[in-house]
């Protein structure tokens, strides 16, 4: 009995090393060109994915395409590309937790895609650039390094701002604000009906508010300097205007906002918006597909808005997500990625993505949109309005050093009066400092 | 009660006295043989083992330490050497120095108040010969069996600021004044860790120190009541350095949780939040090393969480020693 069990405990032991031992070997033996593809499963789904994909083989029959998709995709492909296994495409934009694309950056292990703006778009005659939004290629978030390399297409776009009840605001026939002033004169009135101005869902949700608010108060020029570590810039007046304005309005912030703004509970921040429980907070067109099936109050009607102004009729910015997709270096089959990219922006494409509401930066799409989406997209129509892409530049890692963090969690500390303004402002300078001198 | 360390000497030279000679002399001359072919078989039987920790633990943990002098950010091939500067960025790292405090803050009431309760409550089990204590029992050590994230969101759910269990007990008992938000005050989400790391463990340490009370002989007990002595006096005189050595033991498990459950904890419930006041040693380091791109300097970082938790048990384990007393 004893002796049984021994040996059953061995071979289970042999058999899990082998397990262990045994990755799954290549099958490239048919001459086809494997192309991996590794995407974020977001908000869109992966049956967008699955279609292009099919109709991409469809007409380069000597091209395999692996799709990789998973909501954590990071966590899946990091392993193999630390291992040298590489994908040739990957789908992916910055601002993510694992900050895999960012990383990458740093790294300078990108592929340079500007040619890809120059090639043909398979199938059809005109160019990538050409059917490209204008602006939307040679800022941080496609050139990160500042120069006029492309290293990241831009996939799909996506206004982020202030979500607020639509519903809401025509019951009780407020407006929208249009300046700052307005803006907290309405957070004095909800207040006494009992309705906090604002909340976030997480303090990285800021990331909406804050870019836009910088380019709002000290125009694109000031955005630049702050988002390339300009020496001094957050001594600077417009630096303090924009967080004197920010500590004022967390001083409007939901009670309930830091205790909820988690991973585990973000989702409650949003449910306040959902609940008319506060009035307006930052996020993005996902939204909509994320709090699908919760409750809402009588009503409801997701509306979406840029920052106010900071003086009446000034410009207003409307900070645009955009997820990116680029090449490692490493990658093995890097033409037929690119080629792959380049027919990710062809119309029987671009169809296929704008129907699960991934908005591709392609000139005209926006008018084929229905719904919340059109309304969303609409912002950009209005011609006090614009774009902002981008984020902060790429510097050589900095130890312990993360300035997204300084900006955005300081936020959970201004509402609980554990810090203050002064010191916020001289940590974001610190923070700003030590990333030019690395930058440098 | 005795002192007794060894078995009485001289034991088996009994049995091989009364055995027949010449059988003793047979097992004499092939007891050499035995052992050398016992020491090929054992070592056949060990190498496996001793491949696959040199594999998986020594040889990564020796990367720690190699990775912590290089400057790197995880992926690309090139590795800049840079001595022992992601040591001293360490000493100004106002986060790091806040993320060791909590680990050293969680260290010391998660085992002062683990070790309390989980004594308190073994002994009153094992020696009070409570009703339904089985069932107790059952009760206090389910947490154990449970994942760390299940517990992360059962927490999650109790702290609720609105409609937790926590807060609306308190509405209830119209303690409305007491009310917290829980995981949103940076003054006290530690402590709403702790709680929960306390929730998670304390079953598992009861059960062990209920092992090492059964063993001891109920006639020393009976003795000692003989004697007069109340239950406090006998669980200080007699209880508590019977199981001396068991206590020892896990006040090493009590630093390795404190280092690692924490971060798991901390990762699923809070994120380190809010603005890092909650961030432990592990989480910090997952952070540089993962997301801050500065893969050499989370690995300083895991050095410095392996000579403090090295450190520790070493001196935890020193404070208490004691010649081990036997029954």
């Amino acid at each position: 009995m004893r002796r049984s069990l021994v040996l059953t405990g061995a071979v289970v032991t042999a058999l899990g090393l082998l397990a262990g031992c045994s990755a799954g070997g290549d099958s490239s033996d048919s001459g086809k060109t494997t192309l991996k593809v590794a995407a974020l499963e977001g908000g869109y789904g992966r049956d967008m994915y699955t279609q292009v994909i099919k109709q991409y083989e469809a007409s380069h029959p000597d091209i395999d395409v692996q799709l990789q998709i998973s909501k954590s995709i990071e966590d899946e492909i990091t392993p193999n590309m630390k291992a040298g296994k590489y994908p040739d495409v990957v789908v992916l934009g910055q601002g993510r937790k694992a900050a895999l694309t960012e990383t990458l950056i740093k790294d300078k292990a990108l592929e340079d895609l500007t040619p890809v703006l120059k090639e043909k778009v398979p199938g059809e005659n005109t160019t990538v650039g050409d059917k490209l939004t204008k602006g939307i290629v040679g800022n941080l978030n496609t050139n990160p390094y500042g120069t006029d390399k492309t290293y990241l297409m831009p996939m799909y776009y996506a206004p982020t701002g202030l979500v607020y009840n639509k519903g809401l605001f025509e019951q009780k026939g407020w407006t929208v604000p249009a300046t700052w002033d307005e803006m907290f004169a309405l957070g004095d009135k909800a207040k006494k009906q009992g309705i906090p101005l604002f909340t976030y869902p997480t303090a990285g949700y800021l990331d909406s508010f804050f870019f836009a608010l910088l380019a709002d108060v000290g125009g694109e020029q000031f955005y630049k300097d702050v988002m390339t570590y300009k020496k001094d810039v957050w001594k600077s007046a417009d630096a303090r205007k924009a967080l004197d304005i920010t500590t004022k309005l967390l001083g409007y912030a939901a009670p309930a906002t830091v205790g909820y703004a988690n991973e585990q509970d973000f989702t409650k921040n949003q449910q306040l918006i959902l609940d008319n429980k506060a009035l307006f907070m930052p996020n993005g067109t996902w939204i909509v597909g994320e709090m699908a099936d919760a409750p809402r109050a009588k009503g409801f009607q997701w509306g979406l808005t840029p920052l106010p102004a900071v003086t009446a009729g000034g410009k207003r910015y409307l900070t645009t997500s955009v997820e990116s997709a680029w090449v490692p270096s490493a990658a093995q089959n890097k033409d037929a990625a690119k080629d792959f990219i380049a027919y990710l922006y062809s119309d029987k494409a671009a169809k296929i993505f704008a129907k699960s509401n991934a908005i591709q930066p392609i000139e005209g799409i926006a008018d084929t949109l229905t719904g919340e989406n059109a309304e969303f997209y609409k912002l950009y129509e209005d011609p006090s309005v614009s774009a902002l892409v981008g984020g902060f530049a790429s510097t050589a890692p900095v130890q312990g050093v993360d300035i997204k963090a300084t900006l955005f969690d300081t936020a959970n500390s201004v509402i609980s009066g554990d810090t203050t303004e002064a010191k916020w402002q001289s940590a974001l300078n610190d923070a700003s400092e030590k990333l030019r001198e690395a930058g440098d | 009660m005795t002192t007794l360390s060894t078995p009485p000497p001289g034991s088996t030279n009994r049995t091989s006295k009364t055995a027949p000679s010449d059988g003793s002399s047979r097992r004499g001359a092939r007891a050499p043989a035995r052992r050398r072919g016992n020491t090929g078989f054992v070592l056949a039987c060990l190498l496996p083992a001793l491949v696959l920790f040199a594999v998986f633990m020594v040889v990564p943990t020796m990367n720690v330490f190699r990775t912590s002098f290089y400057t790197w950010s995880g992926f690309s091939p090139e590795k800049r050497f840079v001595g022992l500067d992601n040591f001293r960025h360490l000493l100004d790292d106002d986060q790091f120095v806040r993320a060791f405090q909590n680990t050293v803050a969680l260290l010391v009431v998660v085992t002062v108040v683990t070790m309390g309760m989980g004594l308190f409550l073994a002994a009153i089990m094992t020696r009070q010969r409570l009703r339904g204590r089985n069932l107790y029992r059952f009760v206090l050590y389910i947490p154990n069996v449970l994942s760390v994230v299940v517990i992360a969101a059962i927490f999650s759910a109790v702290y609720d600021q609105n409609n937790g269990l926590l807060n609306g007990t308190l509405r209830l008992l119209s303690l409305d004044g007491l009310q917290q938000v829980w995981l949103g005050n940076q003054k006290i989400v530690l402590y709403s860790v702790a709680f929960a790391m306390v929730w998670q463990s304390l079953g598992y340490y009861m059960v062990l120190y209920m092992a090492g009370m059964a063993s001891i002989p109920e006639e020393l007990y009976e003795a000692s009541a003989l004697d007069g002595a109340s239950h406090t006096r006998q669980f200080f005189a007699i209880t508590l350095p019977l199981i001396w050595q068991s206590l020892r033991t896990t006040l090493t498990f009590f630093v390795m949780s404190a280092v690692n459950l924490s971060f798991v904890l901390v990762r699923a419930m809070t994120g380190g939040g809010p603005n890092g006041s909650s961030e432990v040693l592990l989480s910090y380091m997952y952070k540089q090393a993962y997301t801050n791109s500065s893969y050499g300097y989370g690995m300083a970082i895991g050095v410095v969480i392996f000579a403090f938790s090295f450190l520790v048990s070493l001196l935890v384990s020193r404070a208490t020693r004691r010649e081990p007393l036997q029954f």
